[in-house]
């Protein structure tokens, strides 16, 4: 049980991670990044890759990974999304416009996979297992790999730096301005466009460090992010899509309750069940969406005085 | 007889399927404005009815029996969809009845698509639950999550469908002939069966509630001005769209004679519909005619010109039809959104007749 446990913690890190960054580029552009799949499976090439070429821990690739899904984060802002928004499309376009780059850029990375076998003969790239290289803490009394512990801090240092980032740093509050009205924003002198590029860097980055810690539990492979992506939609809408905070604890959310929740299942009705492990985080958004449809973050909002979330009413703003 | 050279029955058979499915899309998202992202839902359904109903019964009406483990047995429980057994059932199926027995295979391909309709409906009224409650994003993501959950039970539970193994089919066009014949008269069969349904949802679409779905696209709040109730014309649209792509699903087993939940993803049978209908001209069906036959000369292309196309560009062509469908779709929706046929704006009348009603009108008043 405790292995189950810790196990879903590292989980639950991935999901919350890549989560937050879909809620940060949805309220900022009104973007539902369908293309966050094809991020969170960039994120296990990144350490992959790099793992192979160059060795040792596959931990020290965690910041390429962000730093590389980040900027093409960053490019698809640029190349396509800044002039759908220009445009004034809306939303289902938005949608569906990455529903195209996600189509790309999974065929990319199928490429890259195909790439990483001609390249390296004996690398696995559509079956790879990383945990196995994960460094293990003994304690005594219980063993603890090294995932558990980093992703949990990277988690919080997240929570720390973003939280310092938006109320501490002076484009971080035009973030937020922005995010709450962006004709005022402009009106302020605000850069909204740059606003928009650093939430998909940021949103990217997210979703590419998901990604980097889900590839010391899971099994990577080109389709990893297929699986992944409605698990990550889960934890982004549960959280209320329009807070960062509520998102990484609706990602927990839905990572504990599927690793866990499926776990008890198993034990307590059949191990049959297993197999309906993808079904958990469906069940709990529909559930979250039809009784509680202002997600996780509008609880947070009321513990925390509406500080870092995005009201649900914006008069007279729009874009 | 006429016989449909080789290569053109993958481009036939691609464009009468998915014209069906687009077709259903477009009267929902093009018409009502429902963002359905579950598309695959209605169509898996379609396809497990063709898989479970019309072997099972004929099974029960002639008593096949088949011999497993030692003894014979007529399966029409969870045995039916057993991998072992299910083969062995199907060929005496094709061979003994179906094949000598034309009016009974008409009588049941009918009676199966009929069938696949209700449930299509069926799930189309079920999803009017969130449909009626969630906008947007929201309610695109519900009901691709609903789309994914059929998959995994249809893929788990191996009583209904046989799970991973899959099942076959009963061959309804075992009679017509074999070979390329049986293959020439499948895909006339399609081709009829999604003009027929092109043809309604275009009359459907010109019809006073087809215009009231357009009413309520436009302006939910305009609509219910004019005493429009909205929830009963959502309904009624996930059930009619439920019900034509859940017959495009099943015509689709029927053709290739198995059915694998494997097959039914959501890349398949969301995404792609959706690009067709965003490169032919979202709301308009004569739009969803040139999309789906440009995405099927596409598709054949790229897999006939494989070798060629490899040469200069060095991605396989499987990964290459990703990319370039991709792009059409980010294309589309940067510099053409309205598609390659827009949808017409509803003409009015010309000016002198309005002037004469209102002329004729004024006159009645005085």
């Amino acid at each position: 049980m405790i292995e189950v446990i810790l196990t879903a913690l590292v989980v639950s890190s991935g999901i919350a991670l890549a989560a937050a960054g879909i809620t940060i580029i949805y309220m900022s552009t009104e973007t539902f990044n369908f293309a966050h799949a094809s991020f969170t499976a960039m994120g296990f090439f990144v350490v992959y890759h790099m793992l192979l070429l160059f060795g040792g821990s596959p931990y020290y690739y965690f910041p390429f990974a962000a730093l590389f899904t980040g900027l093409v984060g960053v490019l698809v802002y640029l190349t396509v999304n800044k002039w759908l928004i220009k445009r004034g499309a809306d939303m289902v376009t938005l949608m569906m416009s990455t529903l195209g780059v996600d189509l790309i850029l999974f065929g990319l990375i199928n490429h890259w996979a195909d790439f990483i076998k001609s390249t390296i003969p004996e690398s696995q790239p559509r079956n790879f297992l990383l945990r196995n290289m994960d460094p293990i803490f003994n304690l005594g009394f219980i063993e603890i790999p090294a995932r558990i512990p980093i992703s949990l801090i990277l988690v919080v240092a997240i929570i720390l730096s973003l939280h310092f980032f938006l109320t501490h740093t002076k484009f971080g509050i035009a973030m937020r301005t922005t995010i709450e009205n962006p004709t005022l924003a402009r009106v302020m002198g605000v850069n909204t466009d740059m606003v928009y590029l650093t939430a998909w860097f940021i949103g990217a980055a997210l979703a590419g460090l998901g990604g980097a810690i889900l590839s010391m539990i899971d099994t990577g492979s080109p389709i990893v992010g297929i699986r992944y992506i409605v698990p990550l939609f889960a934890g982004a809408i549960v959280g209320g899509l329009y807070s960062v905070f509520g998102s990484l604890l609706g990602g927990f959310l839905i990572g504990l309750s599927q690793q866990i929740g499926i776990y008890l299942v198993a034990l307590s009705i059949g191990s049959q069940f297993i197999a309906y492990k993808p079904a958990i985080p469906l069940i709990i958004m529909v559930l979250a969406l039809l009784f509680f449809p202002e997600g996780l973050g509008s609880l947070q909002a009321k513990l925390r005085g509406r500080l870092f979330t995005k009201p649900k009413v914006v008069g007279g703003g729009g874009k | 007889m006429i016989e449909i050279p080789a290569w053109m029955v993958e481009i036939l058979f691609t464009f009468g399927i998915f014209l069906i499915i687009t077709v259903s899309l477009n009267f929902e998202v093009g018409y009502a404005g429902i963002p359905q992202f579950g598309r695959v839902l209605a169509v898996l359904i379609g396809a497990i009815v063709a898989g479970a109903v019309p072997g099972r019964l004929l099974v029960a009406m002639f008593n096949v029996s088949v011999e497993y483990g030692g003894e014979e047995i007529v399966p029409i429980g969870a045995d039916y969809a057993n991998h072992l057994i299910n083969f062995r059932l199907v060929d005496r199926i094709n061979n003994e009845i179906l094949g000598v027995n034309p009016g009974l295979s008409i009588a049941m391909l009918i009676f199966t698509l009929l069938i696949a309709a209700v449930f299509g409906a069926l799930i189309g009224y079920l999803t009017s639950y969130p449909a009626l409650r969630l906008k947007e994003a929201y309610l695109g993501i519900t009901l691709l999550a609903f789309g994914d959950t059929l998959q995994l039970i249809a893929r788990n539970e191996a009583g209904i469908v046989g799970g991973t193994q899959g099942v076959f089919i009963p061959n309804f066009f075992k009679w017509t002939g074999v070979g390329s014949i049986q293959i020439t008269n499948k895909i006339l069969a399609i081709l009829l069966i999604s003009a027929i349904i092109f043809l309604l949802v275009e009359l459907i679409g010109k019809s006073p509630f087809g215009r009231s779905l357009k009413a309520m696209r436009d302006s939910e709040a305009a609509a219910k001005v004019y005493g429009k109730d909205i929830s009963r014309l959502r309904g009624y649209t996930l059930m009619i769209g439920g019900a034509l792509a859940a017959i495009g699903g099943a015509l689709y087993v029927s053709y290739t004679g198995s059915m694998d939940a494997r097959t039914f993803t959501r890349l398949t049978w969301t995404f792609w519909p959706w690009a067709f209908m965003m490169l032919g001209g979202t709301g308009n069906n004569v739009g969803m005619l040139v999309g789906v036959l440009f995405f099927a000369l596409f598709r054949y292309i790229i897999v006939a010109y494989k070798t060629v196309l490899e040469g200069f560009i060095p991605i396989n062509t499987a990964w290459l039809e990703y990319i370039l469908i991709g792009l059409i779709i980010v294309a589309v929706s940067m510099f053409r959104p309205q598609g390659l046929i827009p949808e017409k704006p509803k003409t009015i009348l010309k000016r002198e007749e309005i002037e004469g009603v209102a002329s004729s009108t004024s006159e009645e008043g005085a």
